[in-house]
């Protein structure tokens, strides 16, 4: 049976400097070289049990250095074809990798499906077959316990009434083509595009709020950047202050980056120093430099600080060319002194020295990535499951407001893909919801 | 009576409705010596609800059980009166043809039609019992009449135990006052067969003099007349109109009025009706904003004046029907010559059937039509030909017949009520079909012809004009892969319609993709095609200009048909399952499903219930060396 291609983190979440984000399925290599580059490495020329050194390209790009093995079916622990990639440790890259997959074709796995897969490919003996289905049910279990139907965030009220919303308007469009004669009883207005359009808005706000839900769940990390003397230790040490959490390596991050972390309206901010990034011929000091610069482009924030009681100098304004002016925050420093460096529009004045504004620049870290009030009850959504599903659900509005050659079936059958993809969280995909709704709405019949 | 007496037949189909009659045909026309009972030889394919075929899904139904080589497209070409293509403005896949049928027409020749088949001996009498006999099965009738025969088929209608209701007045009789049966739902519980009680009802007919038309708005049929059947070479003609009125203000406050008497609000009838088909008193109390509902009135018959009400059916007493009619627009003083009625049934939970139609717990009897819990002449005849098919297959040891949800609106039929079960009279409507877009009613002969010619139905002519017709459709397809410069025709044809031209020659079929353009506005700038393969065109356009969507629904059923494929042996032990919720093994076991795809289909079966299913299965089939 030829099975589609699924991805998922096969090595534990957390700690180990390795992990390793597996791929089986029918088409698995297509997939992998969609995003790994190993010099001109052609598809007919992967050798399966081979190790490939290359890059993963992880969008925007960036790149991670990667290993890439393949498994040829049958020889693979599914008996399907299987690729894995082993790429640096920690949480957030492996599931930067894994949404990457994703994007390029494959589904996330369902409980315990690597060994489902295996054992219905005749690999795995009899005697497993009940283990298997112990990792189905448990996995299954813990799904459920972080799914929609045990919860009352908000966010997941907001999923449900979107789909709610979606059986009302597919119960309209259906109405209207089981019964093209009631055109008395039903009056309707198939205003589907704006109607589409809202709950497109919803998914979004969704997809908005988890992302803040993520960073409550991994952190946010915040680069400091300026020149020598500027006061960035300081600033450092004014920020972690009696907070100061334990040093950690950032999962996710430029591999050895040590950093220091503190806690803030319950929210880990993870600081990063980061090297002079002036250009320099000097070798060793130049991979300093392009490390600071992933360091920057991986910050959530940018914190650029600025010595407020001197202008500007060529130095100040060379590093400033290198930042995003969308996630840097200007702290200018050594407010105790009289200010000479310009006004800036996203600027917070501290003194590091006598500790002033730095709780202000706190929050204005947290505000930064966080737009709205943070509802703790709204965390479900940091599933990536749900992630994805609700991506999927954006894609097909999408593809909906695309087709000019929309007919009333074909807007109907692409309505209810949207609903059936809402569907696999909400749990809701029985069709007889939208009949009963049909004959509940609707007066018909002779 | 000893054995000898029995007189033997290889299937006994009860019953001759729309199911009745398709098995019954089904039977005979492959060479098994049938015999069909009826309770009455005047109720042969009698249409007791409204004088129309066809309509929303249930024209797919008829395409369906056209290209399988059943009867019904054929006869209602040849008696229909009026003629439309629903929804002609909505897409092709839900396109259905309706036809208004003459009543008497269509009974008539149904029954001729059965009287020609060789094989097969039509019968009036009424089965009072059944008994097992070994792999036979003998029927008794109300004369003491016995007949034995390898396989039955129950098409039995709502004749079971009914009882027609109108106000106070509750009749033990069937539906239009025909006999009924009232011991063979007992001699089916006795052989522990779970019933359903079930209701539906039929509105008044009036007297054609008696109508104000000039108060109402007509219904014309189409210019264009399209026929059921793959084999009616002429397409039927209009010969009359309907009619399209209103219920007023007054109309719902007698209603209101007389709520009291109404038995099914006042609880008097227990039986559950269509929520599709509610009584007049039921949509006025449950749409009370609505301040007026549509009616249609349609004629019965040519040779009769009696007009059908649609979307007046009620159980009020008489005098209180009477007052309602002529509260509505144009029926003042409209003469009542049948009163409305309701009825209640017996039925049996269709979850006791596989999806071939045979019952679970005993072999060789099959079961199809009303009895089964479905509603609708189309939906019965659909099962009546599948329930035939199997008789067939199951009297020579065949494996027998199950169309997938991605073949056909019949295997969606057959397949929600055997895997969900129902809790009212089931009706075919195009939202149940998850694969609509590929079930059209325009290609159900490319989609059923070759199931129908391999069960022995499609004659060598219907075949011969189905592969001539393919045949057709890729000499189009060929003449559609020319490549054309781009010339003034080619430029006048894209500038006409709107779109950008390209640098570069282009393929016809090409050209197709653009919004704008489809092939007959490529057939009138190039003049491709003859008068042979005009009648095709439609048919490609479709398939061209949907290519993407119809790829697309394909890859859902290819994803459906991975489970589907998956057979669970008939010896499989649920109860012993480890590793299965309770919920999910009660649900299983009760319906013990074909095959993993419609064990998904279960309600309370979760797809990690199908997870681990999958892995039971595979273990059961390796220890049993399957």
């Amino acid at each position: 049976m030829k099975n589609d291609v699924v991805v998922s983190i096969s090595t534990p979440l957390g700690k180990g400097a390795v992990a390793i984000v597996r791929m089986s399925g029918q088409g698995s290599l297509d997939v992998a070289l969609k995003l790994f580059y190993c010099d001109k490495l052609q598809i007919e020329k992967v050798l399966p049990r081979f190790m490939y050194f290359g890059k993963l390209s992880l969008g925007n790009n960036v790149f991670e250095e990667c290993l890439m093995v393949y498994f040829k079916a049958p020889f693979s622990y599914t008996g399907e074809d299987i690729v894995e990639f082993q790429i640096h440790g920690g949480v957030l890259l492996a599931q930067k990798v894994v949404e990457r997959c994703l994007e390029c074709g494959a589904r996330m796995a369902e409980a315990g499906e690597y060994s489902k897969r295996a054992f219905l490919n005749g690999k795995i003996t009899l005697d497993k077959a009940e283990a298997i289905i112990g990792e189905i049910n448990a996995e299954t279990e813990g799904e459920l316990s972080s799914s929609l139907q045990v919860t009352n965030g908000k966010l997941a009220n907001t999923v449900l009434e979107q789909q709610e919303k979606l059986t009302t308007l597919l119960a309209e469009i259906e109405v209207g083509m089981d019964y093209p004669d009631e055109t008395e009883e039903l009056g309707l207005k198939l205003d589907s595009l704006k109607r589409l359009q809202e709950v497109e808005d919803e998914i979004d706000e969704i997809l908005a709020q988890s992302k803040s839900a993520t960073y409550l769940k991994n952190g946010i990390n915040v680069a400091l950047v300026g020149k020598t003397n500027v006061g960035k230790s300081s600033v450092m040490n004014a920020l972690l202050g009696e907070d100061r959490a334990i040093v950690t390596d950032i999962q996710g991050t430029t591999r050895d980056s040590i950093t220091e972390s503190f806690i803030h309206k319950g929210i880990k901010i993870n600081l990063i120093d980061t090297a002079g990034i002036r250009q320099t011929d000097d070798v060793v000091e130049s991979i300093g430099i392009n490390k600071s610069k992933q360091t920057l482009a991986e910050a959530d924030v940018v914190l650029f600080v600025l010595d407020g009681s001197e202008k500007e100098s060529e130095e100040d304004r060379e590093i400033e060319k290198l930042l995003e002016f969308s996630k840097c925050i200007y702290v200018i420093n050594k407010s105790d002194k009289k200010r000479l460096v310009e006004k800036k529009k996203n600027e917070v004045e501290i003194s590091a020295l006598e500790n002033t504004n730095i709780s202000l620049l706190k929050d204005k870290i947290v505000n930064f990535v966080i737009d709205n009030e943070i509802d703790f009850n709204s965390l479900v959504l940091t599933n990536e499951r749900q992630l994805q599903i609700l991506k999927d659900a954006r894609a097909v509005v999408e593809e909906i407001k695309q087709t000019q050659f929309l007919s009333i079936d074909i807007l109907s059958m692409l309505v209810k893909k949207l609903w059936q993809t809402l569907g696999k969280i909400t749990g809701n995909t029985e069709n007889e919801n939208i009949i009963n709704l049909i004959f509940s709405k609707f007066c018909l019949g002779k | 009576m000893k054995n000898r007496d029995v007189e033997s037949f290889d299937s006994i189909v009860i019953g001759a409705g729309h199911a009745g009659c398709e098995a019954a045909l089904a039977l005979s026309r492959t060479n098994n010596k049938t015999l069909l009972l009826t309770i009455s030889l005047d109720a042969i394919a009698f249409l007791a609800c409204n004088p129309s075929i066809g309509g929303t899904a249930k024209g797919q139904l008829v395409g369906e059980i056209d290209a399988l080589g059943g009867q019904m497209g054929i006869n209602a070409d040849k008696t229909a009166i009026q003629i439309r293509m629903l929804n002609s403005g909505k897409g092709p896949a839900v396109q259905s043809l309706r036809a208004q049928a003459d009543k008497n027409a269509y009974h008539v020749e149904m029954k001729k039609t059965l009287e020609e088949e060789k094989n097969l001996f039509v019968r009036q009498g009424e089965v009072v019992d059944i008994e097992l006999d070994g792999d036979f099965k003998i029927v008794t009738t109300q004369l003491g009449q016995k007949f034995k025969a390898k396989s039955l088929v129950f098409a039995t209608g709502v004749y079971l135990k009914s009882e027609i209701i109108i106000g106070q007045c509750r009749e033990a009789v069937g539906p239009n006052g025909f006999k009924r049966s009232g011991t063979l739902s007992d001699s089916l519980s006795k052989l522990g067969i779970k019933l359903l009680r079930f209701k539906t009802g039929t509105p008044v007919r009036l007297h054609g003099r008696s109508v104000d038309y000039s108060k109402m708005e007509i219904q014309y049929g189409d210019d264009k007349i399209m026929p059921f059947s793959f084999m009616s070479e002429q397409s039927p003609k209009n010969k009359t109109v309907c009619y399209l009125t209103y219920t007023t203000p007054q109309t719902h406050q007698i209603i209101m009025d007389n709520l009291d008497k109404a038995p099914a609000i006042s609880g008097e009838i227990k039986g559950i009706g269509p929520r599709y088909c509610p009584s007049i008193e039921t949509k006025v109390v449950r749409f009370a904003d609505k301040e007026r509902h549509q009616l249609f009135l349609e004629p019965e018959a040519l040779d009769t004046q009696e007009l059908y009400l649609q979307g007046f059916s009620t159980s009020m007493p008489a005098d209180i029907q009477q007052e309602m009619v002529h509260s509505v627009i144009g029926l003042e003083n409209a003469e009542i010559m049948r009163d409305a009625y309701a009825i209640e049934y017996d039925c049996i939970e269709p979850t006791q059937l596989k999806p071939t139609l045979e019952l679970k717990s005993i072999q060789g009897l099959f079961f199809a039509g009303q009895i089964n819990g479905t509603s609708g002449y189309e939906e019965a005849a659909a099962q009546g030909l599948i329930a035939g098919i199997n008789a067939n297959l199951y009297n020579h040891n065949k494996d027998q017949l199950v169309l997938k949800r991605s073949d056909a609106y019949i295997g969606v039929l057959i397949d929600d009520i055997v895997t969900k079960g129902t809790n009212e009279p089931y009706r075919m409507m195009t939202s149940r079909a998850e694969y609509r877009l590929l079930l059209r009613q325009d290609n159900a002969d490319v989609r059923l012809t070759e199931i129908g010619r391999k069960v022995g139905l499609v004659s060598d002519d219907r075949y011969k004009k189905f592969l001539a017709k393919q045949e057709m459709m890729s000499q189009i397809e060929e003449k559609l892969q020319r490549k054309v410069k781009v010339d003034e025709v080619f430029i006048k044809l894209f500038e006409e319609n709107g779109e950008s031209i390209p640098k570069e020659s282009m393929k016809l079929r090409e050209m197709m993709r653009r919004n704008n353009i489809d092939i007959f506005k490529l057939d009138n700038a190039y003049n491709l095609f003859d008068e042979t393969e005009k009648p095709f065109l439609d048919f490609v356009n479709v398939n061209i200009k949907y290519e993407g969507y119809l790829k697309q629904q394909q890859e859902d059923v290819d994803k459906m048909l991975a489970n589907e494929n998956i057979f669970i042996p008939e010896t499989f032990n649920y109860k012993g399952a480890k590793g299965l919720r309770t919920e999910a093994i009660e649900k299983l076991d009760a319906i013990r499903p074909l095959n993993l795809g419609q064990a998904s289909r279960i309600s309370g079966v979760s797809p990690a219930d199908i997870a681990v299913l999958s892995v039971l299965v595979k273990k059961f089939k390796d220890e049993n060396g399957r």
